[in-house]
């Protein structure tokens, strides 16, 4: 039964070299990668109930011993994640069914969204920093060639910074993972945690620690670090960008609560506050730049990093509480951001325009779009009591507990000014005028399609926002199992010991 | 071994930071060549000076610290694999951005244009 652990990576990979090798586009190829989107998220829900309040599922691959092998492991938060990532593979996947025709479909799109889901979904489950490396490298080179895949000839110049920065940040990581061998004799996680924990206060541990932080800091996109996000996610069709903001950058924000919560002896302080300061400015930031935008994708990327900066913000807290609040804030966070996309996306297809001068009367062709986006406009700017606010709330009374008062008040003046930016597409796309020269630019079915799919997801987020209490129960639980560095340690120590059969 | 390795990635890193913050692209990805095989070079020297070390290939009754740690090796060969296919996409990347923006300053491509929003 513990060989599901690997189907989160597997099925993924296998859809995608199944649609390589069937060539041309075709209508049967859309319903196995649906189905196999489907059955991803199944597998996801059944790993789910295994493991949350649970011990983790720990397979060892090949049944080598570490070092050697290579140990997969679900823990709470790696199943909830898995689940998430799923969901949202599977709504966008089935939004970009709608977003074109058939046989308007670039043939290796599919492909790379599966192989994109196999990376992430690895990133998740590994027990081992170079096999994380690899994950990260599958997923990189998966979202680099989405990238560019439909972008035209004004638009490509933009994946330059984007290849560039995370070539970087690649390279580093690999360098720290030479590192972490050199310091600690394994790359196994686990393994690492035990061995850190022995050589608690000394410089090397920080030292890699700090690496690493560079690096996943670079990934999610915190302050000095985020201008290649905002520019190259609004060249994205709107499918993918509602799955690249909903599920890239969340894999920074995992490594990053994985590493410092689990890997890592809690007492490194320095690396906490480093990161609280860096997510009180990224916030603030970020929100700035999303008000200086003038079409939608723009506004919602550039929020997109504004809203990581309340989760590095949570981390960088680092009690239990701010750590649950971070888990909360990031299921939340993906459903939220990712309809808010798709909602874009329907107004882009309801206009023919991505850009608020020339957009407008949104809300007398469809007040039920209105409402929708309302909501989620909402939530993501922390009203109460919809799904925004209760992350908000607690990494806000937290940083006042810890005494961290600028940061309170840089988080509740970005939440401020996300609202405003908020308000900004409101008025231009959906209260103004409707300009002449507007035209749908798919059949009114599709948008019909498109519209139940966003309805679906602020359903999600609704029921998140009105049943907190049973939310944060689970994000505690998952938070319980990060913080508890035993539990991890001794799952994967025990597997490994027995020779990797469980 | 060791200090002549760090020196080695040291100018080499040196070099590369150098070329990446040049504004000419073609430079930058020079630099980018240079500072990934500085990287995979640096994981290399982790398993430590092969002088007097045997290849690890198990033999009866010899000790453990007579072998050459072949674990970092196996990391860059992976490394080298990936580092090979982003060098290339790069590659192409910026033969397309050449022919669409016919220009090789990083400073001129992202000017707006006529026409942005």
């Amino acid at each position: 039964m513990n060989n599901l652990v690997i189907a989160p990576f597997a099925l993924p990979l296998a859809t995608a070299l199944l649609c390589l090798f069937a060539g041309r586009v075709a209508v049967w190829r859309r319903w196995v990668v649906g189905t196999s989107a489907f059955v991803q998220l199944l597998v996801a829900v059944v790993l789910v109930f295994q493991v949350v309040g649970q011990t983790p599922l720990v397979v060892v691959m090949g049944g080598w011993t570490a070092p050697l092998g290579v140990a997969l492991v679900v823990d709470g938060l790696a199943g909830l994640m898995l689940c998430l990532s799923a969901l949202v593979a599977f709504v966008c996947i089935l939004f970009s069914y709608l977003e074109l025709q058939v046989e308007d479909e670039q043939p290796m799109r599919l492909p790379l969204m599966q192989l994109l889901g196999a990376g992430i979904n690895l990133t998740f489950i590994t027990g081992d920093l170079f096999n994380l490396f690899v994950a990260f490298e599958i997923m990189l080179v998966a979202s680099y060639a989405l990238l560019t895949l439909e972008a035209n000839d004004r638009h490509i110049k933009e994946a330059f910074p984007y290849l560039t920065v995370n070539m970087f940040a690649s390279s580093i990581f690999l360098m720290t993972a030479g590192l972490a061998y050199a310091v600690f004799g394994t790359l196994n996680l686990a393994q690492i945690s035990e061995r850190a924990a022995a050589m608690e206060g000394e410089f090397s541990v920080l030292l890699v620690m700090l690496l690493l932080m560079v690096v996943f800091g670079i990934k999610a996109g915190v302050f000095p670090l985020y201008y290649w996000l905002p520019n190259s996610y609004p060249i994205l069709p709107y499918s993918l960008a509602a799955l690249y903001c909903g599920m890239l950058t969340k894999v920074g924000v995992y490594v990053l609560l994985r590493m410092l919560c689990t890997v890592f002896p809690h007492s490194l302080e320095r690396v906490h506050i480093v990161l609280a300061l860096l997510a009180g400015a990224t916030m603030v930031m970020a929100a700035l730049g999303a008000i200086s935008r003038n079409f939608i994708r723009g506004i919602l990327s550039f929020q997109h990093v504004s809203q990581i900066g309340y989760m590095i913000l949570a981390i960088g807290l680092f009690t239990p509480m701010a750590i649950t609040a971070c888990v909360f804030y990031v299921i939340h966070h993906i459903i939220v951001k990712s309809s808010l996309f798709l909602m874009g996306g329907i107004a882009y297809f309801r206009s023919g325009t991505d850009y608020l001068e020339r957009m407008g009367g949104l809300w007398k062709i469809s007040p039920l779009l209105g409402c929708l986006f309302l909501l989620q406009a909402f939530s993501l700017s922390g009203i109460p009591p919809l799904s925004g606010f209760w992350g908000k709330y607690i990494v806000i009374s937290e940083s006042l507990d810890k005494g961290y008062f600028w940061l309170a008040s840089a988080a509740l003046l970005a939440s401020l000014l996300t609202m405003v930016s908020m308000m900004k597409i409101w008025l231009k796309a959906y209260w103004s005028k409707a300009h002449e020269e507007q035209g749908p630019t798919v059949s009114p079915n599709a948008i019909r399609g498109m519209t139940l799919i966003a309805a679906v997801m602020v359903f999600f987020s609704l029921c998140i926002g009105l049943n907190a209490e049973f939310f944060l129960n689970i994000a505690q639980t998952a938070a319980n199992g990060l913080m508890d560095q035993s539990i991890y340690r001794e799952s994967v120590l025990q597997t490994l010991g027995k020779g990797g059969n469980p | 071994m060791a200090y002549d390795t760090a020196l080695l990635v040291g100018v080499m890193f040196t070099v590369a930071t150098y070329l990446i913050l040049q504004k000419n692209f073609i430079r930058i990805l020079f630099g980018f060549i240079i500072f990934t095989n500085a990287g995979n070079l640096f994981l290399l020297s982790i398993s430590g000076a092969p002088r007097h070390r045997r290849m690890p290939i198990l033999e009866e009754g010899r000790p453990v610290s007579d072998y050459v740690d072949p674990l970092p090796q196996a990391l860059v060969l992976t490394a080298i694999v990936i580092g090979l296919g982003l060098t290339v996409y790069l590659i192409m990347l910026l033969y397309r951005v050449i022919l669409d923006s016919k220009t090789i300053d990083t400073e001129k491509l992202f000017q707006p244009e006529e026409g942005d929003e």
